[in-house]
């Protein structure tokens, strides 16, 4: 008998394509939620991300009770806090979080806080410390790339004690994603980039780490076919909103696949190296990827191989003799990669950011080596094999 | 017939087994902090006084040890003498004996969501690379590498043998010592 196991939950509707958004005052509707406040930042704003969202909600006679628009990049347990105080206040019942990771994980903290009462967001952080269903949530990414709008965790930094905490739970997921193409189409080209180039490493890691399994592998490699035939196509056509879609669709399969199977060693190397250079997490991915893939290529040769199909195409695949797929697979994201950097110089080295010192190498190893995911990594890093991927990343 | 009335004898004895190597693993961590430096090096980074657990849901066998300072770990039995700080718990008694049995590495375990973590996860990675050091010292090799995602090119037989027979030394000494108290 195999000892086989995974377990694999995603109750997020989605509702995606042309005119997705009209569909938000139907869906709370049917949850019996008639003030929704909207959690965003000021960029998402001034882009003019909101107004096709109100127009959706007015026209239909859902009033938006209020608007927050001041989430950071790198949202805090104060900013929770005075939001939860505004949602109170304007006595709304559901919350709307429109924008990228952090404001959609600010909104999932504002609900642990509005549905579970007080003021301190701290209490609820870790692992399934929340036991009931919080209110009405749903998420409207402008990004394609975090995958946030379908994973059950939040971060959230205590400015106090300068550490991030962590929440986890299923009952963090939206109750709905809303994925339409007007909300990425002025996504800049260094952006769109980098991050689906996360997306694409959240299924590439999905798909050749430890807990992968035949229900996030169908996710994954869907994902990267998407990816794949579009990413370039909308980086030389940016109002190409078939492409876009295309790209805002892998990026919430992806988010499903690697939230039930977790990542590896780029997102710890990745992870550790935002920490520390304050560089953007799909910029990371995007510099880590190849390395780490070749760093584990022995354990992941079979699946790697696979993915070529839905990396190049079937004539590629099927010309390209079993034995090779793997390495031709890494060439394929190196060559996507040089592809990015001619269209938006997104750097594929550390060096070529500009941001990170040789010096930080140790430090960045160190770090990644206590990252949670690391555990998902189908080969045991040491801190010699995670400076020697830096080192190849670094030049 | 006969396996539905061996059925609690069989759940017994697993309990009874997982209870064991608690106990086991428990007086092998204190052992290991004091020969080895590697696990010390590993453990130097966790706050003293920090207590990590290692427990079967929801209140079956548990060991607890307590990072008394400079790497070094003391095995507290069953008993924490204050909440601890980091617990691994196993869903199910089954899921313990898996691993404990060394039918299913750690690493597996956690892909497989046999186990969860609560507590900070950067010191459950740690602790997980010392049971790991451990396990590597004191299994032979063939059921080490069962036990463990990698077994570590690092470790030579001398070093593994002296290793081991310190280790083992330490825990029957303990398990004397808890005899006679």
């Amino acid at each position: 008998m195999t000892n086989k196991y995974y377990e694999f939950f995603c109750p997020v509707k989605v509702i995606a394509g042309k005119a997705a958004l009209e569909h938000i005052p139907y869906e709370l509707t049917g949850l019996a939620a008639k003030r929704p406040m909207i959690v965003t930042d000021k960029g998402v704003r001034a882009a003019g991300l909101l107004d096709p969202v109100i127009a959706a909600c007015e026209e239909s006679g859902l009033e938006i009770v209020s608007i927050y628009d001041d989430v950071p990049p790198d949202s805090s347990t104060s900013v929770v806090k005075d939001i939860a105080g505004v949602y109170r206040k304007e006595k709304c019942d559901s919350i709307i979080a429109v924008g990228g990771g952090s404001a959609i994980d600010t909104g999932k903290a504002v609900n642990i806080l509005v549905s579970e009462g007080g003021d301190n967001i701290a209490k609820y952080s870790g692992a399934g410390v929340l036991k009931h269903p919080l209110k009405p949530f749903f998420v409207v990414p402008t990004t394609a790339g975090t995958g946030s709008e379908v994973t059950s965790v939040a971060v959230i930094t205590d400015e106090k004690k300068g550490v991030k905490l962590p929440f986890t739970s299923s009952f963090l997921l939206p109750n709905a994603a809303i994925i339409d193409p007007r909300m990425t189409l002025t996504l800049p080209p260094h952006i769109t980039a980098a991050t689906a180039m996360d997306a694409l490493t959240h299924a590439t890691e999905a798909f050749t780490c430890m807990a992968k399994n035949p229900l996030s592998d169908a996710y994954a490699t869907a994902a990267i076919k998407k990816v794949s035939q579009s990413l370039l196509a909308v980086m030389d056509n940016p109002k190409d909103s078939d492409g876009r879609l295309e790209l805002a669709q892998a990026s919430t399969m992806a988010g499903i696949a690697f939230s039930n199977s977790m990542v590896g060693l780029v997102h710890s190397l990745g992870h550790a190296t935002g920490a520390i250079c304050h560089l953007p997490h799909g910029l990371c991915m995007s510099l880590y990827l190849p390395y780490v893939l070749e760093f584990n290529l022995e354990s992941i040769r079979e699946p790697l191989g696979e993915l070529l199909l839905h990396l190049e195409g079937p004539e590629v695949y099927s010309a390209t003799p079993a034995s090779r797929r793997a390495e031709v697979s890494i060439s394929a994201i190196r060559k996507l990669r040089d592809a990015l950097y001619k269209r938006c110089e997104l750097p594929r080295t550390l060096k070529e950011t500009g941001k990170v010192l040789e010096n930080q190498l140790e430090s960045i190893a160190k770090l990644a080596l206590d990252d949670g995911s690391i555990m998902f990594n189908p080969r045991e890093v040491s801190h010699e094999d995670a400076m020697a991927v830096l080192r190849r990343a670094w030049a | 017939m006969m396996v539905k009335r061996l059925q609690p004898m069989m759940s017994h004895a697993r309990r009874s087994y997982v209870e064991l190597m608690f106990q086991v693993m428990g007086r092998a961590l204190q052992a290991i902090s004091e020969v080895d430096e590697t696990t010390r090096n590993e453990t130097r980074e966790l706050p003293e006084g920090f207590l990590f657990e290692m427990q079967v849901m929801p209140n079956g066998p548990k060991l607890i040890v307590e990072h008394t300072g400079n790497g070094k770990l003391l095995f507290h039995g069953d008993e924490a003498p204050r909440p601890v700080d980091l617990s691994i718990q196993f869903k199910h008694i089954a899921h313990a004996f898996l691993v404990l049995s060394f039918q299913e590495k750690t690493s597996v375990a956690f892909a497989n969501d046999r186990m969860l973590v609560d507590g900070d996860v950067s010191y459950a990675v740690r602790m997980t690379r010392v049971l790991n050091r451990l396990e590597s010292f004191i299994l032979p090799k063939l059921i080490a590498e069962r036990a463990v995602k990698e077994y570590p090119a690092t470790i030579k037989l001398p070093e593994k043998l002296i290793s081991a027979a310190r280790i083992y030394l330490k825990v029957a000494t303990q398990f004397v010592e808890t005899v006679r108290a």
